[in-house]
């Protein structure tokens, strides 16, 4: 590198610079010369050089100062010092503050010589470092990148696996019921035909939950958001679903905090979500053992307005009109129920496709599927600790409703 | 029917799907086999001692007690040294075989664990589950004749 073959010269003594720097010019250095501190700086900031060679004393900034200032400036410029005879102290200082090397005067070629070469290693080593930490900052991305790749690619093969797992056990229970049929009827035995039947029954309806969540899992994301009521669909949800609460016994109550603004939203694909969470939620109560023996199974769904900062109060939609809408607010979907709750091992993969804690019940879509809706609007599912048992799932969905007509 | 001294054999089904449980008990049930059903390897455990089958239809992929720990168990005890098993299960053959020779390396299982006796891949047919059971129960007459698991890959 040319660069490296060039450097500044300070020096007040007239004699000493002169003569430096024909030794150096000489040795092949393009030098440039400085008779002071501040002259140098002014050099340095005019072009700057690789190697600095400063004397210590001298009269107005110092070589000292000199060298806190370049490295301020240019951590990468190497400075040699100039010291007077006993000078140690001055010289061991300069080391401290990063100096490459000094040498005493009265000055020796050779000494010189060392001291520039030293200066020259340390620059050539710090680019080397630099390099070194730029590929591996490379290399990690990298790996990430390919870190990355390879998860997708075991989430696509847990799919399969779980797929394939949901598929025997269906074919399975299609080939017993037809045995237990056949069976049934050519023995003439009601038990196996009542078995063979209900297996039927049952593993058709999976076949049709599975082959459904399926498609709308396949299906991409479109929605199409509109300025509604946000509790609009957990209205539905809650009217959908209270026959079947009713009917096994369960509870299931609906909270709205009043006045909320109009929220930007897809309300029928947020339907989709709260039907599976509080059809789940009802599903936990009855894996409890609730139902219309034992009384007390509780669903409750609860739509808030939430703020992201802190410094808004929560209840700050509460005033009831859409103009603070376009404000960061979120709304949050709460269902919370006293069910069965969800087992510590299994909660790493609820939202995996083909997980499910309800056994052959489940098509393990449904939690996978409401997930994608929710980012889909850029929101967020959590599972929420429950106090005591139970299950709390939460949504939460930016309202960013903005008029663009206005 | 589940009768006494005229069957052919005891059998006991351990899976955790209810429906394949009532399945397989009804295939070996209709065809004049005892049976009893368990819903994982725990279970499963209990009702050998009670049960006494000569033969375990047995899943492989079950909460609380999988399959394998159920089949090392079940081998390392003596008093079932005449135990035959059937793995029912939707893990290929092949997997599973793998699988076993890893854990037998490993020291998993125990050292020379013996794996199954037979293997019938879901979902089950009745015929080929039938098929399976006899084929075992009739070279089980002579002790330790039925096959090792031995990886199929060196």
């Amino acid at each position: 590198m040319p660069e490296a073959r060039s450097l500044l010269l300070v020096d007040d003594e007239d004699g000493i610079r002169r003569m430096l720097a024909l030794t150096l010019a000489d040795v092949g250095w393009e030098v440039r010369t400085a008779r002071s501190a501040e002259e140098a700086l002014a050099l340095y900031r005019e072009r700057p050089a690789p190697v600095v060679i400063t004397d210590i004393k001298m009269p107005g900034m110092d070589g000292l100062e000199l060298l806190k200032a370049l490295k301020v400036q240019d951590p990468e410029c190497e400075v040699v010092l100039i010291t007077g005879h006993g000078d140690m102290d001055l010289a061991i200082q300069g080391i401290k503050l990063d100096a490459a090397d000094f040498v005493t005067k009265p000055i020796r070629d050779d000494a010189l010589a060392i001291a520039l070469s030293r200066a020259l290693e340390r620059r050539a080593m710090r680019q080397a470092i630099r390099q070194h930490t730029q590929h591996l900052e490379q290399l990690v991305a990298q790996k990430t990148r390919e870190l990355l790749a390879a998860e997708r690619l075991a989430a696509v093969g847990q799919t399969v696996a779980g797929l394939s797992h949901a598929i025997k056990n269906m074919a399975s229970g299609l080939e017993g019921s037809l045995f237990l049929l056949r069976q049934g009827l050519d023995a003439d035995r009601k038990a196996y035909l009542e078995q063979g039947w209900e297996m039927l029954e049952a593993n058709v309806r999976k076949l049709k939950t599975l082959s459904l969540d399926m498609l709308r899992f396949a299906k991409p994301e479109e929605l199409a958001p509109a300025p509604v009521d946000p509790a609009l669909p957990a209205r539905q949800v809650v009217a959908l679903l209270a026959p079947k609460a009713a009917a096994e016994g369960l509870e299931l109550t609906l909270d709205v905090q009043p006045g909320l603004p109009l929220a930007q939203l897809d309300a029928e694909a947020l339907h989709r979500c709260l039907l599976n969470l509080v059809g789940n939620a009802l599903d936990a109560c009855a894996g409890a053992g609730y139902g219309t023996a034992k009384p007390g199974g509780r669903v409750a769904v609860r739509v808030e307005a939430q703020t992201p900062e802190p410094g808004m109060a929560p209840d700050g939609a509460a005033g009831g009109t859409a103009g603070g809408a376009a404000g960061g607010w979120c709304v949050r979907y709460r269902v919370a129920d006293n069910g069965c709750g969800i087992p510590d091992s299994a909660r790493g993969q609820l939202f995996t496709a083909f997980f499910s804690t309800k056994g052959a019940e489940g098509s393990g879509l449904g939690l996978m599927t409401t997930k994608k809706t929710v980012e889909a609007h850029g929101g967020s599912i959590a599972l929420r600790d429950a106090q005591g048992t139970g299950t709390v799932f939460e949504i939460i969905i930016p309202a960013k409703y903005e008029n663009k007509l206005l | 029917m589940a009768g006494g001294a005229g069957t052919l054999g005891r059998v006991l089904v351990v899976d955790d799907e209810m429906h394949l449980r009532l399945f397989i008990k009804a295939v070996f049930e209709s065809a004049g086999y005892e049976t009893a059903t368990a819903r994982d390897g725990e279970e499963g455990l209990a009702k050998l001692k009670e049960f006494r089958p000569g033969l375990v239809s047995l899943d492989l992929m079950m909460p609380n007690q999988g399959g394998i720990r159920f089949l090392s168990t079940l081998r390392a005890d003596p008093e079932f040294a005449e135990t035959r098993v059937l793995v029912v299960s939707g893990v290929e053959d092949e997997t599973f075989r793998h699988s076993l020779a890893l854990l037998q390396a490993a020291g998993v299982a125990g050292g020379a664990l013996r794996g199954p006796d037979g293997y019938v891949e879901k979902p089950p047919t009745a015929e080929a589950l039938l098929r399976e059971a006899k084929r075992i129960l009739e070279s089980g007459a002579e002790t330790g004749r039925a096959p090792n698991v031995e990886p199929k890959e060196a």
